[in-house]
């Protein structure tokens, strides 16, 4: 809304100016200060954004984990410049992704594991289809909730497996677990989140 | 045969697939992006000085009011190489407040602010 108070008056945002992402990186890796500015004005959001979303029950963490990424990426940088097509946006989600996955990987090194006998067939909640659950605005609100009220370990293994779709293969190889203990985690999991689901 | 597992991937499987579409783009704290230039630039002087803000200006980029400064006074390259926002207010104005008032053109910490 247009204020009635004179202000003082908005310094112009400075204009895009490199215009496409080599020419972008390589003022980086020049170490131009103003191109540095711009790489994190165009690709903070979307790293944020996706880093926020893979980190849901430690929101306190996100901040950390896109300096991480930019860190990172500058480290790197100079391996960007001779890859030809991707763009500058979706080499930075690949150094997201691993960031995220080394939280991961952290985590669940350090969880405890449920023992076989603490995962009861019997307990398994009811499959229902999302269909007949919510309307899709509910659903999301609902996931994004009960994924930030789980014990952390459940969370991560959930994103872990379903929203960054690793096998449980994968997932035993990066924490140094067997595929048995995670199957188990997992189990736990999903179940503890259907619980919340269908209260 | 037990098909619950299978039950379960494909009901998660749908709900990441739904979340991940629904859920809106969010902007980075301007806070957040402030301390990651500056933890960039920091980054970047452990392997040398910066470019110099004569090569900067000379290359059509705009200088904020400081930096001018520094640019056109007759000192060597190495005092253009020097990063003027490590001493400069607005970058801790920039690190701390969302909405940092800074009222003056080209500033990197001003990029970052939302509007």
């Amino acid at each position: 809304m247009p204020s009635a108070t004179p202000q003082a008056p908005e310094p112009k945002e400075p204009k895009i100016q490199f215009h496409d992402d080599k020419e972008l990186a390589a003022g980086v890796l020049r170490k131009d200060r103003k191109a540095t500015a711009e790489w994190v004005s165009l690709y903070a959001d979307s790293v944020y954004t996706y880093v926020r979303r893979r980190l849901v029950p430690r929101a306190d963490r996100v901040d950390d984990v896109v300096q991480e990424v930019f860190l990172a990426a500058w480290e790197s940088l100079g391996q960007f410049e001779g890859k030809g097509n991707s763009s500058l946006g979706s080499w930075l989600l690949g150094i997201a992704r691993h960031k995220v996955e080394d939280y991961y990987r952290r985590c669940l090194r350090q969880a405890d594991m449920p023992l076989e006998e603490d995962y009861s067939t019997s307990a398994r909640a009811n499959p229902q289809t999302l269909d007949e659950a919510l309307d899709r605005q509910r659903a999301e609100r609902k996931t994004h909730l009960i994924l930030s009220q789980l014990r952390e370990p459940y969370s991560l293994i959930l994103l872990w497996r379903y929203w960054e779709k690793r096998s449980l293969r994968e997932i035993a190889e990066q924490t140094g677990r067997s595929e048995k203990a995670v199957e188990r985690l997992l189990a736990r999991a999903r179940e503890e989140f259907k619980r919340k689901w269908n209260e | 045969m037990n098909d619950q597992p299978m039950q379960d991937d494909l009901f998660f499987a749908e709900i990441a697939v739904l979340e991940d579409a629904l859920e809106a783009s969010h902007c980075a704290p301007s806070r957040l992006k402030a301390r990651i230039y500056s933890s960039l630039v920091k980054r970047q002087q452990l392997s040398g000085p910066l470019l110099s803000l004569n090569r900067t200006k000379e290359s059509g980029r705009d200088l904020c009011v400081f930096e001018e400064l520094v640019q056109i006074l007759p000192v060597g390259e190495r005092a253009k190489r020097f990063n003027c926002c490590s001493v400069c207010h607005a970058r801790i104005l920039g690190e701390q407040l969302e909405h940092p008032p800074i009222f003056w053109g080209n500033c990197p910490y001003v990029a970052f602010r939302r509007e």
